[in-house]
């Protein structure tokens, strides 16, 4: 089951503050690096 | 000494040259033949395309790489390739007689051709329709785009339509950073309130992007692609159309038919539609002078590898093994082909087709880092064999991850980007058999101002890589 999404004002912020994108940013790094490990990469 | 020719130096070939010419470029002659003198980082023509970018910076020259990296390269246009007799002939750029380049093994990487012909009245050339799938038509693009800048600035009202120009287009992708990055510069401009943008798509639903959209996990709960952007195209403002085959264009009118078989037409002011991919021409011929296109290349004009053509869709969809793991051509082995010119064996989105018997069916997109990863398995192989007189090599897209960062404006202070990560890009559902059929731990979709970062870092850390500089290999294709 998926759910219908809307953006929140809380979302919109979030999308936009620096700080949480800079952990955010982080995060999606580690994100690519764990989605090329699970890659079979032969 | 072995010898390899490459034709194509985009992302699959250029990829493979570069761990080929690593591997071997002191003991063996690796070739590359391309079109044009420079590499083309092509996911940056989004911004190059509404001025944002200069086309300059998303080139460089590919000899001084190749020089590097003991490569040899000629600048031209692959004619014809003769597989019995290994040579592939070529048509120098600037004129002058054909030569001819002998192989033993060749990797066939050139990309697509665009088929603008297919749809009556698409392309910049002999249509009415932008496009950013080349250099010079991104600036094209531009160039138009601040046409309708100026009439927004004079009061006018104006019309976009953005998407795809043929039921069977791929690269839904490219098309939706385009008009995101449209909204985002539009607002920039405080023009946003003058101008209409409308997303006009073959895919079956927004956020399909030709692998059949994502499911992922977003704030806790398991959201698709579907929801995901629709709820950006919302917010940004843009109205969407989907499951339209576009037929035909005229100088003010895209005409289309809807997945139901009833016609329509949607007015525009500028529109950018992709085409239809098809295998770039060249003839095939055999040791006698006859045509052995027929076993190198599918009607469409893309290479035959190793995968199970022919199946329906149904059972392509249960099947991972039916897609290619070598990228080998299984009557000549050792023609291989990589990226956008190996033939998938299917859709992986859900085809559709009309009452009145039109096939709307996405591609399945073989761009960026799938083209990267192709390359990369073709070249490991092609060592193999040469050194070892083996293959070791192998990766299906139903063992592939990708990641695609989709800007929505390209600023680094208040731009945006969704990142989507997908493993595997096509879905296995022995492995996985959940209703995406993906991995949901790796598979993210999210969006923000550190895609934006992410976009741009991932700009400069291929540049790197594909110049061949100081830890190119560390950094995953």
């Amino acid at each position: 089951m998926t759910k219908e999404l809307e953006f929140t004002d809380r979302d919109r912020a979030r999308m936009n503050n620096k700080l949480i994108q800079f952990f955010r940013f982080i995060v999606l790094n580690l994100k690519i690096l764990k989605a090329v490990d699970r890659s079979k990469r032969s | 000494m072995a010898k390899v020719v490459i034709i194509g130096a985009g992302f699959a070939g250029h990829t493979a040259a570069l761990y080929l010419g690593d591997a071997l470029g002191r003991d063996h002659s690796i070739t590359v033949i391309n079109r044009f003198e420079d590499f083309w980082y092509v996911p940056s023509w989004v911004w190059v395309g509404i001025g944002r970018m200069k086309v300059d910076q998303t080139r460089f020259p590919l000899a001084p790489v190749y020089e590097k990296m003991h490569i040899g390269f000629v600048h031209g246009r692959a004619t014809s390739v003769h597989p019995d007799d290994r040579y592939v002939t070529v048509a120098p750029d600037g004129g002058g007689e054909e030569q001819g380049v002998d192989y033993d093994y060749l990797l066939i990487a050139t990309g697509p051709k665009l088929n603008y012909e297919a749809t009556e009245g698409l392309g910049p050339a002999y249509g009415f329709t932008q496009s950013i799938c080349t250099a010079p038509h991104a600036e094209a693009s531009r160039d138009a785009y601040f046409e309708q800048i100026s009439r927004m600035e004079r009061g006018e009202h104006v019309r976009f339509v953005i998407g795809t120009g043929h039921p069977s287009a791929t690269c839904q992708g490219a098309a939706f950073e385009y008009i995101t990055n449209i909204h985002k510069d539009l607002v920039r401009r405080k023009l946003r309130d003058k101008a209409e943008l409308r997303w006009l798509s073959n895919e079956q639903a927004v956020g399909d992007f030709g692998v059949d959209g994502v499911l992922a996990r977003y704030k806790g709960e398991i959201v698709s692609s579907e929801s995901f952007l629709s709820a950006v195209f919302r917010e940004y403002g843009v109205v969407w159309d989907v499951q339209r085959a576009v037929h035909k264009v005229d100088e003010s009118t895209i005409y289309w038919e809807a997945a139901d078989g009833t016609y329509g037409e949607t007015p525009y002011d500028f529109t950018m539609l992709i085409p239809q991919f098809t295998g770039v021409e060249m003839s095939y011929v055999g040791a006698d002078g006859q045509d052995v296109s027929e076993r190198l290349a599918n009607p469409a004009g893309f290479i035959k590898v190793d995968a199970i053509y022919g199946l329906p869709y149904d059972r392509l969809r249960t099947n991972p093994t039916a897609w290619p793991e070598l990228y080998q051509n299984p009557y000549y082995e050792n023609v291989f082909a990589a990226g956008i010119a190996f033939a998938p064996p299917g859709p992986i989105s859900v085809p559709l087709t009309t009452p009145n018997g039109t096939k709307i069916s996405a591609a399945p997109p073989r761009t960026g880092m799938v083209s990267g990863i192709t390359g990369r398995i073709v070249a490991k192989n092609l060592i193999d064999l040469i050194k070892n007189g083996r293959m070791s090599h192998g990766e299906r897209m139903t063992e592939m991850a990708a990641a695609c960062i989709a800007s929505m404006g390209d600023s680094l202070w208040d731009g945006s980007a969704a990142t989507i990560m997908i493993y595997p890009v096509v879905p296995d559902f022995r492995r996985y058999p959940n209703e995406g059929g993906r991995d949901t731990f790796v598979t993210h979709m999210e969006m923000g101002l550190g895609g934006a970062w992410m976009k741009r870092m991932i700009q400069a850390t291929f540049m790197h890589k594909l110049r061949g500089r100081i830890g190119w290999k560390l950094i995953p294709e």
